[in-house]
């Protein structure tokens, strides 16, 4: 009859494919990118480049799917960086503590993902049950975090053990350990986006209060949202402990907004309601590609940030520009 | 199945008493009929029973035992289910998530069962299929739908809780006729399975098309339950508003006579854009042109593209004779026009503000005021509240707090502080009583009177031949005839919308 409907059927093409896979931007971006760092450095695009650039951005992958776990009930979580400080810190610690064998990594790693697990409680009982804001609130708990971080490590620098870190940068049957990671990764991600939790954080973050009245646990919604961006980002903290191979109470500070940016690359929304845990994952590895890229074209180093910001800017537009004109 | 009672519930927020005396009673297998005024009460009492609402005092009775609900949720446990009047569905999910959101079917504890979902939405979907119009499919999200294809989702969404008793607050607002019979169709079924429904709607041949009982309140009480068998319009109205005489205007006051050869306010000539092409038509000074035809037939499209909101592509605009390009609406208020519309939730009310502020954005704009005493402000708001004979306890009162009837007033009245040349109202009186209907189209025909030009959109058929001068018809996006004097009867609208549609 009028237009509104044609809009209504003419979701085919790429408007339709933009809005079921929804990071398809970040995905052209990021064989954009890889296009680049090739042309400019076609050694970068050796497996030994790409498995270097997987274990170091790994951690922020990780981080930047806590942090969409609650962008999908519309919150931020401004703490995900010192959970995974605060985590980095206590395994270590435990690990040196325990004598850093087989069996004292593990417990020390279960350990560290229980300690994710409580800070994302916590964090969730303070946002979801007492209806604090959410920027405010997981900003006050990032500073007990690290707080907590300061207080179990002190000063950085423990080393983490041998056999932790390389078991992270070994390989296994010819294949490096980190692309079993990514592989794990992928395929709880591809089943958690199955679970019911998924389309009711969803549903939540579309409108919170229509989803009340539709009958949805809200409260238990949003907070089993920030359980599982604490256990994500306890995952995120392992990698960088991995990584690194040691223990600093202040290493995840910078990487929250990371986190924020590589969800938003991702193509989520951050009003919630909208978006894909595999969309971030692209979203972390285009700021990893960008700083590579600022590396490989030989920006001399008082240059490096303002090119690396001004490249995630323009990764930035782009995405929202083609997000924008398909959803006009 | 289950019988509801409510007895002596109340509920007050603050020094408002909105709900005095609500006395409530639904059995089995019945379609009982709520009816009230806006601001009447009805609005509260049906959300003491869909748990969002807990009353101050009171009982609500399932089966003679006395119940508390605590929170939607809760409701659904005790088998109550709601349709929302401002809908409950989440924008970017699909028309089967959204129908099962309640309860996701479970695979496995966790997963959502797709296959389960997907068949739970199809049963229902299917019952609507022929009549929910193109591109309404289990997949497609509920964003790219129509409004009446979204109030059908939450038709569906509400069916699907298969609850012994529904609630449905005004379900059949945006819905077409054969929407709303396939519907009818679907409750009588659901009364012969022996569900209690309670039904509000403002539409009197609908409360006598579906309705068994109907209980009528007014200012805060239960006024009277009677048999749809034994009582008529005019009855449940006088019932309604208390007093009879106001009621006579509204209904037969012969439409505002405008001078023929006046000057022309707004000339649109070839108006094209997304759903409406050719469009053209002329409203002089003092004339109210109404738009009418099946719902969404380019009728608000036209007068929103004229506002500014979305322009149009082809055609031109002139006011007072001269011609205007309209890119915004900030444009579109400086020349001197006015939008309103029935979707005040979107369009019109500032959320959670003061009404002094809601009153006064538009005065803000058109004066360039950047710096005001709040005094002067309230002066100036005054009028225009009270030639509304709007309701309300303050100035400083969130807008939120009123009912929909009164917070349409408080847009309308932003408009006439510094006045317009054109008002386009479109579908001013979605959701709004009789009551407040009334007292919306006694200022419509004055503001006429005194000389500005209106464009009236209206899915009422009534409202239109009651009150517009000339009523142009809109048939799949443009004006398929126009009906002046003695041709404006039901019959000749009713042949104009539904011929080749």
């Amino acid at each position: 009859m009028s237009a509104s409907e044609t809009t209504a059927a003419s979701r085919s093409g790429i408007a339709g494919l933009v809005e079921r896979f929804p990071f398809l931007p970040a995905l052209v971006i990021l064989i954009v990118l890889l296009a680049l760092n090739g042309w400019f450095q076609p050694n970068s695009l050796g497996f030994r480049a790409i498995t270097g650039l997987i274990s170091t951005y790994l951690a922020l992958m990780m981080l930047a799917v806590a942090q969409t776990y609650v962008v999908y009930s519309g919150d931020v979580d401004l703490s995900v960086g010192a959970i995974l400080s605060l985590v980095n810190c206590a395994i270590v610690v435990l690990m040196e503590r325990w004598g850093g064998g087989g069996g004292a990594v593990l417990a020390a790693c279960a350990v560290g993902i229980l300690t994710g697990l409580a800070c994302g409680l916590l964090n969730g009982v303070v946002v979801a049950v007492l209806r604090l804001q959410a920027i405010v609130a997981t900003f006050a708990t990032s500073i007990l975090f690290t707080g907590m971080a300061l207080y179990v490590l002190p000063v950085a620098g423990t080393p983490a053990p041998t056999v932790y870190w390389r078991t992270y940068g070994g390989r296994f049957f010819e294949i490096p350990f980190v692309f079993y990671v990514v592989a794990a990764l992928a395929i709880v991600l591809a089943i958690a986006v199955r679970a019911r939790l998924t389309t009711q954080m969803l549903a939540v973050g579309d409108d919170a209060f229509k989803a009340f009245q539709s009958g949805l646990p809200v409260t238990a919604i949003r907070l089993k949202g920030y359980v599982l961006c604490g256990l994500f980002s306890a995952l995120a903290a392992l990698c960088i402990t991995g990584d690194t191979a040691s223990g600093d109470p202040l290493v995840g500070g910078a990487m929250t907004l990371y986190s924020v940016a590589a969800v938003v690359l991702g193509g989520t929304a951050l009003s919630g309601g909208r978006g894909s845990v595999g969309g971030s994952v692209l979203g972390a590895l285009i700021i990893g590609l960008i700083s590579s890229f600022v590396f490989y074209v030989g920006t001399p180093s008082q240059w490096q940030n303002l090119v690396q910001g001004l490249a995630i800017l323009l990764a930035l537009m782009l995405g929202i520009l083609v997000t924008r004109r398909v959803r006009a | 199945m289950a019988h509801l009672s409510i007895r002596g519930a109340r509920k007050a927020y603050g020094a408002t008493i909105a709900l005095s005396r609500g006395d409530f009673d639904l059995k089995e297998g019945e379609v009982h009929v709520l009816i009230g005024s806006n601001g009447s009460g009805k609005s509260t009492l049906c959300k003491i029973v869909a748990g969002s609402v807990r009353p101050d005092a009171g009982e609500v009775l399932i089966n003679g035992k006395p119940v508390s609900i605590d929170g939607p949720r809760a409701a659904r446990g005790l088998g109550i289910a709601t349709f929302y009047q401002e809908l409950s569905l989440a924008a970017h999910r699909t028309v089967a998530e959204n129908i099962g959101l309640p309860e996701l079917p479970a695979k496995g504890g966790i997963f959502v069962d797709r296959d389960r979902l997907k068949a739970v939405a199809e049963r229902y979907i299917s019952r609507f299929a022929d009549v929910a119009g193109k591109g309404f499919s289990a997949d497609t999200r509920v964003e790219h739908l129509r409004e009446d294809q979204r109030q059908l989702v939450e038709i569906m969404k509400t069916l699907a809780t298969e609850a012994p008793i529904l609630i449905f607050d005004e379900p059949t607002s945006s819905l077409d006729r054969s929407q709303v019979e396939r519907f009818f169709d679907v409750l009588r079924e659901l009364k012969a399975q022996g569900r209690g429904i309670v039904f509000i709607s403002h539409r009197m041949d609908e409360i006598f098309a579906i309705g068994d009982r109907v209980t009528v309140i007014r200012d805060g009480e239960t006024v009277a339950t009677s048999l749809i068998s034994q009582t008529d319009p005019s009855a449940i109205i006088r019932q309604m508003v208390g007093e009879q005489g106001e009621l006579a205007a509204a209904d037969g006051a012969p439409p505002a006579a405008a001078a023929e050869s006046s000057e022309t306010v707004l000339a649109v000539t070839g108006l094209g854009g997304r759903g409406f092409a050719n469009v053209s038509f002329e409203v002089g000074r003092g004339e109210i042109v109404g738009f009418g035809g099946l719902h969404g037939q380019g009728q608000s499209a036209v007068l929103r593209s004229i506002f500014g909101v979305s322009p149009a592509s082809q055609g031109t605009i002139r006011l007072k004779g001269e011609e205007r390009t309209i890119r915004s609406p900030r444009e579109a208020i400086r020349n001197g026009l006015a939008y309103v519309s029935g979707d005040r939730g979107r369009d019109g009310v500032v959320h959670g503000r003061p009404i002094l502020e809601n009153v006064t954005p538009i005065h803000f704009l058109r004066n360039k005021l950047s710096v005001v005493r709040p005094g002067s402000l309230r002066e100036r708001a005054a009028k225009p509240l009270s030639a509304l004979k709007t309701r309300f306890a303050g100035y400083d009162q969130p807008v939120n707090a009123l009912s929909g009837g009164n917070q349409q007033k408080i847009v309308i009245a932003r408009w006439l502080i510094d006045r317009p040349d054109v008002l386009l109202l479109d579908d001013p009186t979605k959701g709004i009583d009789l009551q407040a209907k009334a007292d919306l189209f006694a200022l419509i025909r004055s503001l006429a009177a005194e000389g500005m030009g209106i464009v009236l959109y209206s899915s009422e058929d009534a409202e239109l031949l009651a009150n517009a001068d000339r009523i142009l018809v809109f048939n799949g996006g443009s004006v398929s005839r126009e009906l002046k004097g003695a041709d404006r009867t039901r019959y000749n609208l009713y042949h104009a919308a539904y011929e080749a549609a």
